[in-house]
């Protein structure tokens, strides 16, 4: 996109005289600068090609977790002793700046393979900063997916990443303070708490916790960020209804079943531990604690046998997770795809996937691996979050009463929706109109699709 | 009505009392720089304990050398990379900056030209526009510079605000001075930086000072501007930890810690002269 | 900051004096003013032109699509779609609220200190040095540390210290996160980082008020604070007024602190957003930068308004006198 075809934007008469001026002049000016030409029919395919197979393929990496970090470093150099006539250049960038690193890139300045974040992925297509890669993976690698992360990964049919991991949502519980209370955790979604039933539990427990306030929902990783959305949609679709229907948020995010879930959510936070630095959890404050799988090995090591796992509350058409995380895809204008192709199947093989998710102890995404997992496997500790996201919808528009995993909604305006509802969550939680403030979400989320042709 | 008892020292009824304030918001001041600097040499776990946070025990360099062992490799940069790259960025602004802005400054000061008081009127005005509100544009203007070291500085360079000080400045300066040395036939580029810049340490010291504070903690526009590792600044990197799940404290601190070290060195360096050179910038009545 | 022009320009030498020596300078001096005239033009007037520009226009930062040109329709959004105009005028009054009470404050206390560090005691040089420190800590920076202090439970240093201090009396309170005390907690962070710098230039008006007016004031047995009022405050009269226009200009640029701890999720976003916190937020997280631009072009009018009126309040004041 450039400034440069603001000249010809074919509205010369609604123009006044010094707004036409002024864009003549400011585009002019931007016009010398070599921005990327606009086009009117984005066709990612078209920018991308197979070239020799061989070269060097620039990788842009999420700066994860230390252990992530090291573990992919790892992978990489592993991948280029395999495969002698690739040579990878991976570099790490924060996660906060990430997302306007792609957006701000030129094609030229765009990697070859790159880290995305699963809920993006249909935004990034739609700018062309990724493209379709079943042409360049094997069919294999493709075959092997989950049935999860495909519906994160695919958008309109085509699919823009592949993933080695997942990411689930559970309530986890101190069965010392449980038993204590007299609460047993329930085993599975089919068997979860009740929305009604939850409020019970966390009344019996706000006696045998130190300060009357059993529940932790990770407070500390803000309601407004991308967790917001991701740990608390679940509520919604657990009442049966997506956040958004038919290309439109209202009458979806802002219809009433999602207002009664929401406000049902919000009479908890009396009950709730404000955990600033998310340690309520290790240190026995907090008995019920509503998080991702990431926060498992801190768990394990601080409860031991104590910890035990369980299914969200279920807000009346089933208890559901949040599922899909950070993927990898090919970059949108590479010019090396089967080279990049083939790091892609080497990332997802199964001794590849299986080191890197050791190393963050995240659900393998893969399913020769993710049966075979010492921490997701038959019978081990976290088989459980399998269990859950081997039950994929696995898009809001799927939703059912058994279907359990779900992916944030895929749509090129998710930055809208993530930071409305953001921005709701948060309002709802401090104490304002749930109605309202899911209305003007909903109006927010609308007008951006309107203004933008609906990302057509 | 203590405050005036200080204007007289000797009409203070007490040296006691003006130290119990001092004391007071010299406590108030530090509290928070003594917490950053404490929290960064204890475990993670102990910087949201209450007061408790404060006691200088467990203390031990984990922190530092968690941020040293993250940054270790050419795929994630060096801590010893960003910082070259703040330094270098900061000292460019800061050099070229203290030449244009006073070079400017003296124009509108000191000498008669055509569109002169316009330009002087455009300046102040281009004092209350914010960064923020033109880095877009910028960025559509500068894409094809992007990933430079250049490019991090060049916008920084002129300042309005900065003119605006040196202006102030040199119109305090008495004029006699530099008729002498027109009269001996220097120019007025000469007659700036041989007579009236040596006077104007002050201001030039004030503008530094302030131009290095504003340029460290750069931000936004190298988000937009910068992918490549090894051209990346500090600031980009201090999310890094803050991100993490949980949220690693202790390197966080300690990165901060890390981030403020050399302004506050600088800082503490040359902090009498810069007192004294802020102090007689400002307007006097 | 004209009127600060104007009364410094009296001071500069008399016209016959100056006429010979200007008169060369009609070439050398926009010689020397060019390099930051033309810098400024290319980053700074130019893009703003562009600002304006983009504003008439729907685009996307991400896009492939070409942008549309829309006329006022941002501009129109901005005053009348409810929810747009709802949340841009709640952050003009924030603006507002922030400026009503860090403009007095800060400068009040700016001067309070002034008059505290002004003057030899043992150790002063340490208490500037404590004043001082938080100058020199970037806004990101500064938002992580308050953040902590300010952390709703019992674990956060503000409430554990209030909790020692009342005996437990009084409970923990959420800072950042109630909308009573939100602005003032962000107000608080502001002062604390930034009174320093408006201090040394107060301390410089201070020190450059005549001794003997001191003297003439306490043989006619002034006292102290009548002293304040009718010595101090008059001979730092334009200092007081530089500092105040200053901080005007600054406290409407408020938006770091809001960010980072917006971003962070611990603070209440709908008591505490400004003008740029909402130019920002639109433009570049929410990828609409026409809509961005526009705000940021009615931000300025404002600010430019604010000043201007500022500075005829104190003109008017000025003729009284």
């Amino acid at each position: 996109m450039t400034l440069s075809t603001l000249r010809s934007t074919p509205h010369p008469r609604r123009r006044s005289i010094a707004a036409g001026g002024l864009a003549a002049l400011v585009s002019v000016a931007l016009a010398a600068c070599g921005a990327p030409s606009a086009s009117d029919s984005p066709s990612a395919a078209s920018n991308i090609s197979a070239g020799s197979g061989t070269g060097t393929l620039k990788v842009w990496a999420l700066d994860g977790q230390s252990a992530e970090n090291t573990a992919i470093q790892k992978i990489v150099s592993d991948f280029e002793s395999t495969h002698p006539d690739i040579k990878v250049k991976m570099q790490f960038l924060p996660a906060d700046s990430f997302a306007k690193a792609l957006q701000t890139s030129s094609p030229a300045d765009l990697p070859d393979v790159l880290e995305v974040d699963g809920p993006q992925i249909a935004n990034l297509a739609y700018g062309q900063k990724i493209a379709p890669l079943s042409d360049y993976v094997s069919a294999a690698t493709v075959q092997n997916q989950t049935d999860a992360v495909k519906g994160q990964n695919t958008v309109d049919g085509k699919l823009y990443a592949v993933s080695m991991m997942n990411s689930g949502l559970a309530m986890w519980g101190n069965k010392k303070l449980l038993d204590k209370a007299g609460v047993t955790m329930p085993k599975s979604a089919s068997e979860a708490w009740t929305a009604d039933e939850f409020t019970e539990v966390l009344k019996k427990l706000s006696a045998v916790v130190p300060n009357g306030k059993p529940l932790g929902i990770a407070e500390n990783n803000g309601l407004s960020s991308e967790y917001g959305i991701y740990g608390f949609s679940p509520v919604l679709w657990s009442a049966g209804t997506p956040m958004i229907a038919n290309g439109k948020a209202s009458g979806a995010l802002d219809s009433d079943t999602a207002v009664n879930a929401l406000k049902k959510f919000a009479s908890w936070k009396q009950f709730t531990n404000p955990d600033g630095d998310g340690t309520a959890f290790q240190s026995g404050q907090v008995a019920l604690n509503w998080m991702g799988n990431w926060m498992y090995p801190a768990y394990a090591k601080a409860l031991g046998n104590d910890l035990v796992v369980g299914p969200l509350p279920n807000f009346g058409k089933g208890a559901k997770t949040g599922s899909g995380t950070i993927a990898w895809s090919l970059g949108g204008h590479t010019k090396n795809g089967a080279a990049a192709g083939k790091l892609l199947d080497f990332l997802m093989s199964d001794p590849v996937v299986s080191t890197y998710t050791a190393a963050n102890g995240a659900p393998p995404a893969t399913k020769t691996t993710a049966a075979s997992s010492p921490l997701y496997g038959a019978g081990k500790p976290l088989a459980f979050l399998r269990d859950q996201l081997d039950a994929a919808c696995p898009t809001e528009d799927r939703l059912s009463q058994q279907c359990v995993a779900v992916s944030r909604p895929v749509t090129a305006g998710y930055p809208v929706v993530t930071s409305s509802f953001g921005k709701a969550l948060t309002a709802i939680w401090g104490g304002a109109d749930v109605a309202a403030s899911l209305q003007a979400a909903a109006r927010a989320i609308d007008r951006d699709f309107a203004d933008n042709n609906n990302y057509k | 009505m203590t405050r005036v008892r200080s204007i007289k020292r000797s009409r203070l009824l007490s040296r006691t009392g003006r130290y119990a304030l001092l004391v007071f918001f010299g406590l108030i001041f530090f509290v928070p720089v003594y917490y950053l600097l404490v929290g960064s040499l204890r475990p993670g776990d102990k910087v949201l304990g209450g007061l408790s946070a404060l006691v200088p025990s467990d203390l031990s360099l984990d922190n530092y050398a968690g941020v040293f062992n993250r940054f270790s490799n050419d795929t994630t940069g060096y801590v010893w990379q960003f910082a070259g790259v703040s330094l270098a960025v900061t000292a460019i602004v800061v050099l070229g900056g203290l030449l244009v802005n006073s070079l400017a400054g003296y124009a509108l000061a000191r000498m008669k030209w055509r569109g002169r008081n316009i330009v002087l009127l455009l300046v102040t005005i281009m004092t209350i526009i914010p960064f923020e509100a033109v880095a877009l544009p910028l960025y559509y203007m500068l894409s094809g510079q992007r990933n430079t070291l250049y490019v991090q500085a060049l916008p920084f360079l002129a300042n309005a605000f900065s003119i605006f000080l040196f202006y102030t400045y040199f119109l305090s300066i008495p004029v006699e001075v530099e008729e002498a040395a027109t009269i001996d036939g220097a120019g007025p580029v000469r007659t700036l930086f041989q007579v009236v810049a040596p006077m104007s340490l002050p201001a030039y010291a004030t503008v530094a000072i302030l131009t290095f504070l504003g340029q460290w903690g750069q931000y936004l526009w190298p988000v937009l501007m910068i992918t490549d590792t090894k051209l990346r600044p500090l600031p980009l990197e201090l999310s890094v930890f803050q991100n993490a799940q949980p949220p690693e404290w202790g390197p966080v601190l300690a990165f901060g810690v890390l981030f403020v070290l050399p302004v506050l060195v600088v800082f503490l360096i040359f902090q009498r002269s810069f007192v004294a050179s802020v102090a007689s910038s400002g307007v006097k009545g | 900051m004209t009127l600060l022009i104007r009364s410094q320009a009296r001071r500069t030498a008399p016209p016959t004096q100056r006429r010979k020596r200007l008169s060369s300078h009609a070439i050398m001096g926009p010689v020397m003013a060019a390099p930051a005239l033309i810098l400024l033009a290319v980053f700074l007037a130019i893009p703003f032109l562009g600002a304006i520009a983009m504003s008439f226009y729907r685009l996307q930062l991400n896009s492939t699509r070409a942008p549309r040109f829309i006329g006022l329709e941002q501009y129109s959004r901005l005053f009348t779609d409810p929810d747009i105009s709802a949340a841009f005028l709640h952050s003009l009054g924030n603006n507002f609220t922030f400026a009503a009470v860090v403009v007095p404050v800060q400068t009040a206390l700016a001067l309070g200190l002034a008059l505290l560090v002004n003057g030899k005691l043992r150790g002063m040089a340490v208490f500037r040095t404590m004043f001082f420190m938080p100058l020199v800590f970037p806004l990101a920076l500064v938002a992580v540390v308050w953040r902590l202090i300010f952390a709703r439970d019992d674990h956060g240093l503000l409430n554990s210290a209030i909790s020692l201090f009342t005996g437990g009396s009084v409970g923990p309170h959420d800072w950042l996160g109630s909308s009573a005390t939100a602005m003032g907690a962000i107000i608080v962070m502001s002062i604390w980082q930034s009174v320093s710098f408006q201090m040394i230039i107060l301390l410089g008006g201070l020190q450059a008020v005549p001794h003997d007016l001191y003297e003439a004031a306490s043989l006619d047995r002034a006292g102290r604070w009548s002293q304040f009022l009718h010595v101090t405050v008059p001979g730092i009269r334009n200092t007081l007024i530089f500092v105040a226009l200053l901080t005007t200009v600054f406290s409407f640029r408020l938006f770091d602190q809001v960010y980072l701890l917006g971003q962070s999720g611990s603070v209440d976003i709908e008591s505490t957003q400004t003008m740029m916190y909402q130019v920002i937020t639109t433009g570049y997280d929410q990828n609409n930068i026409g809509q961005g631009a526009a705000m940021a072009v009615v931000f300025l009018v404002i600010v430019t308004i604010v000043a201007v009126i500022q500075r005829r309040l104190v003109r008017q004041e000025g003729s009284i006198r």
